[in-house]
């Protein structure tokens, strides 16, 4: 069991992308469309030939930290690769597309830490707006 | 990102140039209209069988007499799993791309961490109602407080009653977003029609803040 979690750990790559996509049925900022990722809020780059590299901050997740790093060749990102992940243990249980919602009935300040995000009819994602969002901006993605 | 503007160019009813108010006015024809029109008009005849005629693209207008095509409630879902592509090409990596509430998850290997996602309890937005732990699927939820969406029950015109919230879970979300509302736009008949929907589980709050979990893992059979 440890064996397979360890293989997992060395292959899995953690990047969360959110979007700020408003639909038509936003209002008066329906034109607006965002694309951002949590990591942070500060970016460096640095360019050699073709790609850029793009390095996004530090995010905080349920399995630890994360930090992740895209290049972008053209208009494209070309690959995503973490530089920090976390070290903690995944849980091994087969969870699949259609897993059942287990009802908890709690706060999400409590939960917050075990939550990776937020699925509900008032969700915007603003608050989640931060780092990679500069890094793609950056790259005019 | 340029894929979601584009999206936004062809299917804002908000805009009165894009191809869907065009179309919806009768000033051009699906032939006409970039090929995304017809796959989404596709989308919303199947949305409309399969609801029975609760959740529909061509709606009566309220103030009118003609016919409104309103393609939101199918696009959101569809575009952001369109999009979701980009990055799944990408070797390795596990994601969940969000859009408002709505999200696909994916998990490089199948046995990767999964996604934990926590539904949000509709009548106090500072809470969580349950949790979802999904690697590769989506997740979607339709109720009241969308912002700026009235969800009507298509078959009467009229706002559903009973029902606060419905969560679908899938390994779609162009489908999941589709079933979320048309369970919602059932009201009382949510979670027997989406108990009947193949591939799909998922949460109902009823309004007096009681739930319904819908589905049964590895019962349930694929599309």
């Amino acid at each position: 069991m440890k064996r397979i979690v360890t293989a997992a750990l060395s292959t899995v790559t953690t990047l969360v992308l959110l979007f700020g996509y408003h639909t038509s049925t936003s209002g008066p900022l329906a034109t607006s469309s965002a694309t951002s990722v949590i990591s942070g809020s500060s970016t460096s780059d640095s360019s050699t030939g073709d790609s850029s590299s793009f390095t996004g901050a530090v995010a905080q997740t349920r399995w630890g930290p994360v930090q992740v790093q895209i290049t972008v060749a053209g208009s494209k990102v070309s690959d995503v690769s973490v530089i920090e992940y976390p070290s903690g243990n995944g849980k091994d249980e087969e969870i699949n597309s259609y897993a059942l919602p287990i009802l908890i009935d709690e706060t999400k300040q409590s939960q917050s830490a075990d939550i990776d995000m937020v699925s509900g009819a008032t969700v915007t994602s603003e608050g989640y707006l931060q780092s990679l969002q500069s890094a793609l901006d950056e790259a005019n993605l | 990102m340029a894929e979601l503007t584009e999206v936004d160019r062809v299917f804002s009813t908000y805009r009165r140039d894009s191809a869907i108010s065009r179309l919806g006015r009768g000033e051009t024809t699906i032939e006409a209209c970039p090929p995304e029109v017809a796959e989404v008009l596709e989308l919303g005849r199947r949305a409309a069988e399969r609801s029975g005629g609760a959740f529909r693209v061509w709606r009566d207008d309220p103030h009118g007499e003609a016919a409104r095509l309103d393609t939101d409630g199918v696009v959101k879902g569809w575009a952001v799993q369109r999009a979701s592509s980009i990055v799944r090409s990408l070797p390795g990596t596990d994601f969940c791309l969000s859009a408002g509430g709505d999200m696909v998850c994916h998990t490089a290997s199948p046995k990767g961490w999964p996604w934990r996602i926590g539904i949000e309890d509709p009548h106090d937005v500072t809470r969580l109602k349950a949790t979802v732990a999904v690697r590769r699927g989506a997740v979607a939820t339709s109720g009241f407080a969308q912002r700026g969406t009235h969800i009507v029950d298509a078959r009467s015109g009229h706002v559903p009653t009973g029902v606060a919230s419905v969560t679908v879970v899938s390994d779609l979300l162009t489908w999941a977003d589709i079933d979320a509302t048309s369970a919602f736009a059932m009201g009382q008949e949510a979670a027997e029609w989406l108990a009947g929907r193949p591939g799909r589980s998922g949460l109902v709050v009823w309004s007096d803040g009681s739930t319904a979990t819908v589905g049964h893992e590895g019962v349930i059979t694929a599309v």
